[in-house]
C-alpha cells in the first residue's frame, strides 16, 4: 500500500501542498481547510523546525471511529451523512492533521491514489511510495 | 476579476479606527497589484512635497491577485511609501508568509495612515483588527520582538517588525519577517517608525477563489514543473544567491575595497562552498517554488543567508575575508532592522575616508568588530552612528570623499560593479527609488552570458528597458525575480487563469511599460530629472586594476548617451521627464 | 595544446558529475571550439551560461593558450 512519505532535507516551507489540497477538494485556495498541514518555521529565530502534518494511512481515526463513518482500504473514506463530528478522530490523529469543519470530518483521501500535494511539491520532499 | 479579495483594510492610526473598502478595480486592471497598484495608490493619495517620515506618508502593504493561490513564487509583498532616504517612490518586495496571511485574512492591501500617539503594534486576526500597546517591545530587536509575539499568538502568526533603526528614524531601517526576510531598501522602516508602529502581526485562515479551481490548479501545477523548476532557476534551491559570488569575481563585478577593484583573491574563504558547509535547512516563502533561503549555524551565529550583496558589502567590499564575521554582520544588520547594502556601504565609505585621511571614522577595511559594532550604533544612532546613519551622499556633502561615494539620488550603491556591466550604471541611474539592482539586473545579460559586450553603451538603453520593463510588471503580479524564465506568455497565461479576465502577453509588456511610468511620474512631481540620473565619480574617473575588466572606466559621454537610449526608447523628454500626452496615460 | 575545462552549477552533469577534466585542442581553439571538443554543444544547452578563461569571463568566441582553464558556468540570473 502507498502512503505519503515526507523528507524534511527537501522541504521549503512554502505550503503549496496545503493550498493544493483544498483547491482539490474544497475549491479555494484555504490551507486552514486543507488534509495536510506541512508546515516550517523558525524557533525563536534560532532553529529551524518542521510541522509535519499528513497523513501516513496509520489508520488510528479509522479504528476509533464510533459509528463507522470512516472506512480505509488502501484510503482513508470519511462517509459524511454517517459522520456525526464527534471529533474522535482529530483528537486521536498522531499527526494532528484531520479538520472538523462545520460538524464534519475532513480526512487526506489520497486523491484516489494521485496526490495532488505530491504533484505541486517543488522539491520532491512529498513522495507517496 | 477573480484572484483578488476586492477587499482594502485601511487604517487610520492617529485616530485608531480602520475600515474596509472595495480595491480600485479600475487601477487593478491597468497595474494588477503589488509594486505597480500600490505605486498607483500612492501617486493619486498623495501630495508631492510630503515629508517622508510626517503623518502624512502612507505605508501601503500590497500582495496581488496571485497572491496565496499555487502559482509558484507568488508569496511576496510589495511594501511602498515615499521614500525618507531619497525622496522618490520606494516599493520593496518582501518574502516570508506575511502576503499569503494578509491574503487569507481577506485582504488585497493594507494602507496606513497618520501615527499611533505612542509605540504600539496591528493585531489581525482575519476581519478582527485591534490596536495593541508595544510599550515592552519598544527598543527591542527585531528578532527580539518577533520572537516575543510569536510565543503570544504562535507561529501560525506572520510578524512584520522594525528595528531599532525603525524606532530612531534612521532613513536605512528596514521592516523584517519571518526573521530573515526584508523589505530593505529606501527606509521603509523608518517610515514605520514614524507611525510609531513596532509590528504588524496578522493570521489569516480564508482563502482565495479562482474560476475553474480543479483545472486550473492542475495546469499550473503543469507549468511549475515544465518551467519553474528548470534548471535556470532551480539553482536558487542548490546555492542560493551564494551562486553570484564566483560568477561576479570571474566576471570581474565582485567590488573591492569600497568598489576601489573588482576581483578578490581571497574569494575561497567566503564563498558558497565555504558557507554552505553549514547549511541547517532551506526555506522558501509562501507559494515558493524553488526556497532560495540557506539556513546556517556558524559556530554560534544563525542566518537565513546571508545574500550575495550582504556578503559583498561584508566581505571584499570591506577588504574582509572571514566568513564568520560577513554572518554576523548579516544577523546584527537584521536584528536592528537595518538595510545590510546602505549600511555597510557608509561603513566602507568611513572605512576608505579613515585610511585615506580625510576623517577619521575610527574604522579600517578589515575591522570587523567595529563594523558589527558600527551597524548597532547606526541603528540606534549613537556615538559615530549618528553620524554614520546620514548615508555617504549627506556625510560626503558634509566631509568631502564624494570621489568615492557611490550612490544615486541618495542610495548607496549595490554590490555589482558597473565598469564591468556599462548597462549596470545606466540600471541604477534610472532605478525608481535610487540606485537598485532589482530593476534592471544588467549582468544577466552583460556579464552572465556567452555573447553580450559589457564594455559599450551601444544598445543599452533598449536592454534597461526592456530588463527593467520585464520586472515592473513580474513585481505588480507579484512574483519573485528568481523564476528568471517567467515571460510574458506564462505571465498572461497565469493572468487569465486566475483572474478570469483575458490577458495577452502584449498586455504584460504593457503594464510593465506603465509601471515604470508612473513611478517615474511619481518623481518627477517631487522635481526629479535626468540631472538626478546619476554616475558616481568613482566610476568615471578611476578604472579598475584587475580582473574580466581591468582597465574599463565609463566615460560619461558614454553614460549620458546610455540615458539618451533609454529615454528615447519610453518616449520621455531628453531631460528624462514625461510628456504631457504619456502622463495622461497613467 | 592542454587545456583543463571546469563546469560549475548545473553543467557539472555533462562531466557526469566530475567538475574538471583535461583536453587536447588545436593551436588557435576558441572557448567555443574547446566546449564542442569535450562534447558541450553550448548554443544546444538552454540553461548554458558564460565562459571564464583562468578566472575572467570572456566572449565564447575568445581564444585559448596552452594551459589555460577554462571555466563555464550555468545561466544564473536575478539580483
Amino acid at each position: 500500500m502507498k502512503r505519503l512519505k515526507f523528507s524534511k532535507e527537501k522541504c521549503i516551507g512554502c505550503q503549496l501542498c496545503a493550498q493544493a489540497c483544498s483547491a482539490t477538494h474544497d475549491g479555494v485556495f484555504m490551507p486552514s481547510r486543507a488534509r495536510i498541514g506541512i508546515e516550517s518555521y523558525y524557533d525563536r529565530g534560532g532553529v529551524l523546525k518542521y510541522k509535519d502534518a499528513y497523513c501516513n494511512l496509520c489508520g488510528i481515526c479509522f479504528k476509533n471511529c464510533p459509528t463507522g463513518a470512516i472506512t480505509m482500504t488502501d484510503k482513508i473514506l470519511v462517509d459524511h451523512p454517517t459522520c456525526i463530528g464527534c471529533g474522535t478522530c482529530a483528537a486521536k490523529c498522531p499527526r494532528k492533521v484531520v479538520k472538523i469543519i462545520d460538524k464534519k470530518s475532513y480526512i487526506c483521501d489520497t486523491c484516489d491514489g494521485d496526490p495532488m500535494c505530491v504533484k505541486v511539491c517543488p522539491q520532491g520532499a512529498l513522495q507517496f511510495v | 476579476m477573480l484572484g483578488y479579495q476586492n477587499n482594502v483594510l485601511r487604517v487610520d492610526l492617529s485616530r485608531k479606527e480602520c475600515k474596509a473598502e472595495p480595491l480600485n478595480m479600475n487601477w487593478a486592471e491597468k497595474y494588477i497589484g503589488s509594486k505597480g497598484l500600490a505605486i498607483k495608490y500612492l501617486y493619486e493619495e498623495l501630495k508631492p512635497g510630503i515629508d517622508p517620515l510626517s503623518s502624512e506618508n502612507k505605508l501601503i502593504f500590497m500582495n496581488g491577485p496571485m497572491t496565496g493561490t499555487t502559482v509558484p513564487c507568488s508569496g511576496k509583498l510589495a511594501i511602498a511609501g515615499k521614500s525618507p532616504a531619497t525622496g522618490t517612490i520606494c516599493d520593496c518586495s518582501i518574502g516570508g508568509h506575511s502576503a499569503l496571511n494578509i491574503k487569507y485574512a481577506g485582504y488585497d492591501a493594507i494602507i496606513l495612515e497618520g501615527a499611533l500617539d505612542k509605540p504600539g503594534y496591528l493585531l489581525i486576526e482575519n476581519d478582527k483588527v485591534s490596536f495593541e500597546d508595544a510599550s515592552s517591545l519598544w527598543g527591542k530587536g527585531s528578532h527580539d520582538a518577533e520572537t516575543a509575539l510569536i510565543e503570544q499568538y504562535g507561529h501560525d502568526y506572520s510578524v512584520l517588525s522594525i528595528g531599532p533603526a525603525g524606532e530612531t528614524l534612521c532613513t536605512m531601517a528596514c521592516i523584517n519577517s519571518d526573521y530573515y526576510r526584508q523589505a530593505g531598501r529606501g527606509g521603509m522602516g523608518a517610515v514605520m517608525g514614524s507611525k510609531n508602529l513596532k509590528a504588524i502581526v496578522v493570521r489569516g485562515t480564508g482563502g482565495v477563489k479562482i474560476p475553474n479551481i480543479v483545472e486550473a490548479t492542475k495546469r499550473i501545477a503543469e507549468i511549475e514543473r515544465e518551467n519553474t523548476l528548470l534548471e535556470d532557476n532551480t539553482f536558487v534551491f542548490d546555492f542560493g544567491t551564494t551562486a553570484f559570488l564566483e560568477a561576479c569575481q570571474d566576471g570581474g563585478i565582485l567590488p573591492k575595497n569600497n568598489f576601489s577593484d573588482a576581483t578578490d583573491i581571497d574569494w575561497t574563504k567566503y564563498n558558497g562552498d565555504v558557507l554552505l558547509e553549514h547549511l541547517q535547512g532551506k526555506r522558501g516563502c509562501g507559494s515558493c517554488g524553488l526556497g532560495c533561503g540557506n539556513f546556517l549555524k556558524i559556530g554560534d551565529v544563525v542566518c537565513e543567508g546571508p545574500e550575495y550583496e550582504s556578503i559583498a558589502v561584508a566581505g571584499p567590499n570591506a577588504g574582509n575575508s572571514d566568513p564568520v564575521a560577513i554572518v554576523k554582520a548579516n544577523q546584527v544588520a537584521d536584528n536592528m532592522g537595518l538595510d545590510t547594502i546602505s549600511a555597510g556601504d557608509t561603513i566602507i565609505w568611513a572605512m576608505e575616508m579613515t585610511e585615506r585621511g580625510v576623517h577619521d571614522f575610527g574604522i579600517r577595511f578589515g575591522e570587523m568588530d567595529k563594523y558589527i559594532e558600527y551597524l548597532e550604533l547606526m541603528a540606534r544612532k549613537e556615538g559615530v552612528g549618528a553620524e554614520l546613519c546620514l548615508g555617504v551622499k549627506k556625510l560626503a556633502k558634509k566631509y568631502g570623499g564624494e570621489d568615492y561615494a557611490l550612490e544615486v539620488k541618495g542610495l548607496e550603491y549595490p554590490q555589482y560593479e558597473p565598469r564591468g556591466s556599462w548597462g549596470m550604471s545606466l540600471a541604477y541611474a534610472v532605478s525608481d527609488r535610487g540606485a537598485c539592482h532589482m530593476r534592471a539586473y544588467a549582468p544577466n545579460e552583460e556579464v552572465f552570458a556567452a555573447s553580450i559586450p559589457p564594455y559599450t553603451a551601444e544598445g543599452k538603453g533598449e536592454m534597461v528597458f526592456r530588463l527593467g520593463q520585464s520586472n515592473a510588471v513580474k513585481f505588480s503580479l507579484c512574483i519573485c525575480d528568481f523564476w528568471a524564465t517567467l515571460d510574458y506568455e506564462i505571465m498572461a497565461e497565469l493572468m487569465t487563469l486566475v483572474t478570469g479576465r483575458e490577458w495577452t502577453a502584449d498586455d504584460m509588456a504593457d503594464v510593465g511599460t506603465r509601471v515604470l511610468n508612473i513611478a517615474r511620474a511619481f518623481n518627477q512631481r517631487e522635481g526629479f530629472s535626468a540631472k538626478d540620473d546619476t554616475i558616481p565619480r568613482r566610476i568615471v574617473n578611476e578604472a579598475l586594476s584587475t580582473g574580466a575588466a581591468a582597465g574599463q572606466k565609463i566615460p560619461m559621454e558614454a553614460f549620458e548617451d546610455m540615458k539618451q537610449q533609454y529615454y528615447a526608447v519610453l518616449g520621455w523628454n531628453a531631460d528624462g521627464t514625461l510628456p504631457e500626452s504619456l502622463l495622461a496615460t497613467l | 595544446m592542454k587545456i583543463t575545462i571546469t563546469l560549475r552549477g548545473t553543467l557539472v552533469k555533462y562531466f557526469n558529475g566530475k567538475r574538471d577534466r583535461q583536453i587536447e585542442v588545436p593551436e588557435g581553439s576558441s572557448a567555443e571550439d574547446a566546449l564542442l571538443a569535450a562534447g558541450i554543444d553550448w548554443k544546444a544547452i538552454d540553461s548554458f551560461g558564460f565562459v571564464a578563461i583562468n578566472g575572467k569571463r570572456v566572449m565564447i568566441t575568445d581564444t585559448l593558450n596552452d594551459g589555460d582553464e577554462l571555466k563555464a558556468y550555468s545561466k544564473i540570473s536575478g539580483g
